[in-house]
């Protein structure tokens, strides 16, 4: 009985232990970033008091940067790339599963080829083709490499949902003679809410937090994404510690808070695509 | 001596307790089935025993020996699952040996027991082989070998025979029947489906709601079941039952009267005016216009003919259903009336709790 | 199993079919092929030719790759960035996947206390970006601040700090760990999703046999998570060459110091777009790109060679 507490005991402080190292420096960060200049230096590891409170990193960071076109672009590309994506990827899902002909699996090897291999590999001709197109420097570009980037992989996790979809619902749709594409559209398509789920825990997060992309396709502040804007923010205002620690914070908090309310959805996501 | 003792035995998870007050004592060499409903608590009870999970309050003894604190490899005990837990990546032989690493038993020793056992379940052919390779029998029957090879003092089963098909079932039924003969080894066994423990038990332990309702041989419960519940679940199909009250009581005659059957004077003594009854007669016993103290009738609805007995589905006069076995070539017809009659011997007689009443003398 | 095809679909007029398949899978071959797999046979293409500054193409078959590996201006950096990667996924999988493995275990032991606390919270850096992360730790090590000193100092390792970051000796590996700290998660939910897929009745089984809880695990659940465990090496392997965001985040497209923490993805992107040292090389860059592609698809074909024949021993 003792060994068994004692094991216990010892299973959580690891825990607890790690669990500090995984939020710690990111507590740290958001804690500081509140704090006036001299707090940050003088007392790092504690929280901000009444005199130490400082909102002036923030004021800076909303002054000299564009922080909210920033992250008005990274919701439009990333909303904008995810919607697609699940579209995409469903139809291709369903007729790759339902409908099977000649090549259809030839196709779907095709398509997941994109699993493995990083499409970065290929921008030295994704830069050409966009220029060429004009769309060089637009959010446009972003979100058809992101779309394309993120196909294979929802097409797989897609496919396995639609496989546990019963037969029966279609036979029965065709029964009634209803037409194949309002089969997909409102038939199964509406069962695919669950896919949804895991397909954004893959296509959302890399998006976000792309830096290649932006990097490599947008020139003008105003197309940047918000990765992007806080990594050449955090350059410019190297040693303005204060309005780093804001950036830092600003770009961390949204995030955060979307993760804590979505957890429980985000790891089942996870969970289920990796059993898959 | 391998025999097995519960004291005063209670499980609860939070504030719901699964287990009541469990009293049991199981001899050497006995073969026990836990029988009852989902829920009832039967698993729950077998992993008490196994030492899989700990009680609330209470104590186990095995080979008179207190075992609450030991962990199930201390206990001697051995465990067939069902759905047989085979370790997927290890083959015949090393599933069944490998606990015996564990458990400090040399390796000629191993061998030794593995050959024996693999012997007895016709396994000769299978030790090289994985799991996933060997049918859904093959693979109990694997199972059944890594239990033998613990030589334990009690062997559990843990509804080993719900994930095969009904052929198979009979079969492995048969089997395990044969095995406990060959091996005389005290077996607790825990199943849902009553014919299992009508026909592999010495003893039958009828759960329901976490309590022990009846414990006996299968023809006692049969024939004498102590409560309500247990009248209802032992015998397939399930016995009839009709609500009636005491009419008048003296004398030590009771006259019962009740909306489906004729008034009924049952010589059953120290019951009240007016106190509720619930009379249970079996399918089987009923004759169609027979002798008999017990008369009630109805208009059959459904003949389900089934060769050398049918089983007539009646609607009785109070409105519920009333099951009767028929036998031979002749059975009534549909929206025929019928009246039918059962001996004294045959009827069953509850209180109001459920409990039963002795109705003594013949008919 | 194929399944026949319903006599629906199978009676439809070809050209109906055709049509529908081209508005079910049309969009997604399109882009994917597009802007996935086009570009990347383009670059393998652009790859066998040079180009000088008027801006004229011209076909030169394999010397860019020639000159790639043997010639001292760009073999050696490339070399040094290659040897980088290999450094980088080694520690990735001897801390990160051991790390990984463990944190799983005791996260999907029966009966733990505040069990989807730790899961959410271990999880958390794995959400946030690179550029948050490497800047938050290049923050937290550097010796201006000394946060990183002074929580050394209180343990009594204070002799242990120095300016990691900023060391050629140590850059890279701390910039591994600060990567391994990041994406723990990852193969630490993959790990425990698999160990989750583990029946309870095997681990009674286990019990009932004699193991305690270390030996199940070594003997029991690790063999059967095998097959994931192979997974998140590739995964690792292949997102290692991901790891560009996080070099340049922390150190800008030089990789230094002194090209210490260079690897094939900053290599690649100098080498493509240039810097203040050197003017971007779009064919060489494109060389580059084609190489990093045919390591990748050396070590992908390996897994599936090896991993995926073995995955199939283990179906319950």
């Amino acid at each position: 009985m003792f060994k068994q507490r004692a094991q216990t005991a010892g299973v959580q402080l690891i825990l607890i232990a790690y669990s500090l190292l995984a939020v710690g420096p990111i507590l740290l960060v958001v804690m500081n970033s509140f704090k006036a200049r001299s707090a940050i230096f003088g007392s790092p590891l504690s929280p901000p008091t009444a005199d130490t409170f400082s909102l002036i990193g923030y004021m800076k960071v909303f002054h000299a940067s564009l922080i909210v076109t920033y992250f008005a672009n990274s919701l439009i590309v990333t909303l904008v790339s995810m919607g697609l994506v699940l579209l995409f990827g469903a139809m291709a899902a369903w007729a790759l599963t339902e409908y099977k002909f000649r090549g259809s699996t030839a196709l779907a090897l095709f398509l997941s080829i994109g699993i493995m291999v990083p499409i970065r590999l290929g921008s030295v001709a994704i830069l050409k083709m966009m220029k060429a197109a004009g769309l060089n420097d637009t959010l446009t570009a972003l979100i058809l490499v992101y779309v394309a980037q993120g196909l294979p992989m929802s097409i797989f996790i897609l496919s396995e949902f639609v496989q546990q979809i019963p037969k029966d619902l279609r036979d029965a749709a065709r029964c009634d003679g209803v037409p194949e594409t309002r089969i997909f559209f409102e038939v199964i398509a509406p069962l695919l809410r669950p896919a949804i789920a895991t397909v954004a825990v893959f296509t959302i997060v890399p998006i976000w937090n792309d830096l290649w992309f932006p990097l490599i396709l947008t020139s003008s502040d105003t197309t940047h994404t918000i990765t992007l804007g806080v990594q050449q923010f955090l350059g410019q205002y190297i040693t303005d510690w204060n309005s780093v620690l804001a950036a830092l914070s600003m770009a961390i908090l949204p995030v955060v808070a979307i993760y804590v309310v979505f957890s429980r959805q985000l790891i089942a996501g996870l969970t289920a695509g990796a059993v898959k | 001596m391998a025999n097995l003792r519960i004291d005063r035995l209670n499980k609860s998870y939070g504030p719901a307790q699964v287990l009541i007050d469990i009293n049991l004592a199981i001899d050497n060499g006995e073969f026990v089935v836990l029988v009852g409903p989902s829920g009832c608590g039967k698993s729950t009870l077998l992993r008490m025993i196994a030492g899989l999970d700990g009680a609330t309050s209470g104590d186990i003894y095995i080979a008179d020996k207190l075992v609450n604190a030991l962990a199930p490899a201390e206990r001697r005990i051995a465990m067939v699952f069902q759905s047989y837990a085979l370790y997927p990546h290890m083959d015949v032989r090393k599933n069944m040996t490998f606990g015996l690493k564990f458990t400090g038993v040399a390796p000629a020793e191993r061998e030794r027991r593995v050959a024996e056992a693999a012997r007895m379940l016709r396994l000769e052919q299978l030790l090289g082989r994985y799991p996933r390779d060997l049918s859904g029998g093959q693979r109990q029957r694997v199972a059944i070998g890594r239990a033998i090879v613990r030589e334990p003092d009690v062997f559990l089963f843990d509804e080993p025979l719900s994930n095969l098909d009904a052929a198979l079932r009979v079969s492995t039924r048969v089997e395990i029947a044969r095995l406990h003969r060959l091996l005389g080894a005290t077996m607790v066994y825990v199943t849902h489906d009553q014919t299992e423990a009508m026909t592999l038990a010495d003893r039958i332990v009828v759960m329901s709601q976490g309590r022990i309702e009846q414990v006996g041989k299968a023809l006692d419960l049969y024939y004498a079941p102590a409560n309500l519940f247990v009248a209802g679940f032992i015998g397939s199909p399930a016995m009839n039952f009709f609500e009636g009250a005491v009419e008048t009581a003296s004398g030590g005659i009771a006259r019962v009267v009740g909306a489906g059957f004729e008034p009924l004077d049952l010589p059953i003594a120290a019951v009240d005016r007016g106190a509720k009854l619930t009379i249970g007669v079996r399918p089987e016993h009923l004759r169609i216009a027979g002798q008999g103290l017990f008369a009630t009738s109805g208009v059959v609805e459904l003949v389900e003919r089934l060769g050398e007995s049918s089983f007539a589905h009646v609607r009785r006069t109070d409105d519920k259903m009333l099951v009767v076995e028929v036998r031979g070539r002749e059975t009534p017809g549909v929206t025929e009336t019928v009246a039918f009659r059962a001996p004294l011997q045959d009827i069953h007689v509850f209180d109001a709790s459920g409990r039963r009443i002795e109705a003594k003398g013949g008919d | 199993m194929a399944e026949p095809m319903s006599q629906v679909v199978a009676s439809m007029p070809r050209g109906r079919f055709v049509a529908l398949m081209t508005l079910f899978l049309g969009p997604a071959v399109v882009v994917y092929t597009l802007f996935s797999i086009w570009p990347l046979i383009a670059t393998m293409g652009l790859s066998t030719y040079t180009t000088d500054s008027s801006g004229a193409y011209r076909f030169v078959g394999l010397v860019n790759f020639v000159t790639l590996l043997t010639d001292s201006v760009w073999s050696k950096p490339f070399w040094n960035a290659a040897w980088n990667n290999l450094i980088f996924f080694c520690v990735h999988m001897l801390v990160q996947n051991p790390i990984g493995i463990a944190l799983a275990g005791l996260l999907s032991l029966p009966g733990l206390k505040l069990r989807a606390f730790y899961r959410t919270v271990i999880f958390l850096p794995t959400m946030l970006s690179v550029v948050i992360v490497g800047f938050a730790w290049n923050l937290i090590l550097s010796p201006l601040w000394g946060v990183a000193e002074g929580a050394l100092k209180a343990v009594g390792l204070g002799s242990w700090f120095a300016p990691w970051l900023g060391l050629p000796s140590t850059a890279l590996v701390t910039l591994a760990l600060i990567s391994v700290w990041q994406f723990v998660g990852i193969p630490l939910m993959l790990i425990y999703a698999s160990l989750l897929n583990i029946p309870d009745e095997l681990i009674d089984a286990a019990r009932v046999d004699g193991l305690g809880h270390f030996r199940i695990f070594l003997h029991i659940k690790l063999p059967l998570v095998l097959p994931t465990i192979g997974l998140v090496s590739i995964l690792t392997f292949v997102g290692n060459f991901n790891a560009f965001d996080l070099i340049y985040s922390v150190k800008g497209a030089l990789a230094g110091p002194n090209f210490a923490s260079d690897i094939l993805g900053t290599f690649f992107y100098r080498t493509f777009f240039g810097n203040q040292l050197q003017l971007g090389n779009p064919t060489m860059g494109a060389a580059v790109a084609t190489v990093m592609f045919f390591i990748i698809l050396v070590g992908v074909c390996l897994y599936l060679f090896i991993v995926q024949r073995r995955m199939r021993r283990y179906a319950f």
